[in-house]
């Protein structure tokens, strides 16, 4: 917890620093991830949108909007069992008063299950992949963007 | 000691000027000059032509002599839409004293996809297909919605980003159509344009050889 906190503390001072080019989400870092072999573990993944910015939903109201995705690509040893993403709010903006959009705005968490096949092999693996996102202030949309993650699983028997 | 330190800040300053020009060089080298960027009032608009839905081609030169509303806008932008019934409105208001609208929708989907949310806004106006380059060409456009307003003579009376009110959008439509178009001073701005262009990629060439 204190981790996430320091992480999200020193992305905020690097946001302030750099206010030309804030990106609009940034993710904390995540520990290493315990898995037995035969076993599927809930890795939480934090997300913090920016004070000024929201993003769509994974779900938003209209498919011409730009969902938020995840994609996982685990390593052979390991398997992505399942992504689950929070809902989002449900927001009406000032350029659309009558519109409601289905959003995600300032922390949210995306839980990806992570599963070790029974014969996997002890080790440490690295799940990489990107989080698809794409957002707008009170007036301006910024185009699509890909935030990149990356966890170390630790497969133990 | 304030000579050591008149150095040292000369030096900073030489560094800084060169990284600058070794930066603007190197766009220059990679993109050509011919780039909206900074301050574009009274920069002459960059020419292109692109496809609009009707698979017609549309070049905005084409449009010389009248004032030219140019809007980028995508189906994923949520304030885009609010602006374009005002545009229709404006196009219709307009159009007999010189008033071009055009859309440059900057998306992924389909022109179907596009065609069939242009109608629902209502838009009367053409839309064309937007690409890389004319984002490049326009200043690295990344946010939307963003609209330049370009006067009779070719160059840009104001460029506004984000969504605005309507009668802040009236008065640069406003401002575009009193503008003057004088062939022989469209000719001076392009021809200053042009030398400066070649200018630019001699330096480039030339850079690009050491």
């Amino acid at each position: 917890m204190r981790r996430t906190l320091a992480a999200f503390l020193l992305g905020g001072l690097m946001w302030s620093q750099n206010l030309g080019d804030k990106p609009p989400v940034i993710m904390a870092p995540v520990g290493n991830v315990q898995v037995r072999a035969g076993a599927t573990k809930d890795v939480v993944l934090d997300f913090r949108v920016g004070s000024e910015f929201h993003i769509n939903s994974h779900t938003p109201k209209s498919p011409l909007l730009i969902p938020t995705v995840l994609k996982l690509s685990p390593p052979e040893q390991v398997t992505v069992a399942e992504v689950k993403y929070p809902a989002g709010k449900d927001v009406s903006f000032a350029f659309s008063p009558d519109e409601k959009l289905n959003v995600y705005s300032g922390d949210f968490s995306i839980d990806a299950f992570i599963k070790a096949p029974a014969k996997a092999p002890a080790g440490s693996y690295a799940v990489k992949g990107e989080l698809r996102f794409q957002a707008c202030d009170r007036s301006v949309c910024y185009p699509p963007r890909s935030l990149p993650v990356q966890f170390q699983v630790t497969v133990a028997k | 000691m304030k000579r050591n330190a008149l150095v040292f800040v000369g030096l900073v300053v030489a560094v800084l000027a060169m990284l600058a020009s070794g930066k603007y060089l190197d766009r220059v080298r990679k993109h050509g000059p011919m780039k909206l960027a900074g301050n574009v009032q009274g920069a002459p608009a960059p020419d292109f032509t692109l496809v609009s839905l009707d698979g017609s081609k549309v070049t905005l030169s084409e449009f010389r002599g009248k004032a030219v509303l140019l809007n980028f806008w995508a189906t994923w932008c949520p304030p885009c839409k609010v602006e374009m019934p005002w545009f229709a409105e404006l196009q219709k208001q307009y159009a007999s004293e010189g008033l071009v609208v055009l859309g440059v929708a900057m998306d992924d989907s389909q022109p179907d996809a596009i065609a069939k949310f242009a109608s629902q806004m209502g838009v009367n106006y053409p839309v064309l297909l937007g690409t890389d380059k004319v984002s490049d060409d326009y200043g690295d456009v990344q946010f939307l919605p963003t609209t330049f307003y370009i006067g009779r003579d070719g160059a840009i009376v104001d460029k506004m980003t984000g969504l605005l009110e309507r009668k802040d959008i009236e008065n640069a439509v406003k401002k575009a159509l009193a503008t003057a178009y004088r062939p022989a001073v469209v000719r001076q701005i392009r021809a200053r344009a042009d030398v400066k262009s070649t200018a630019m990629k001699n330096v480039a060439a030339k850079d690009a050889t050491r």
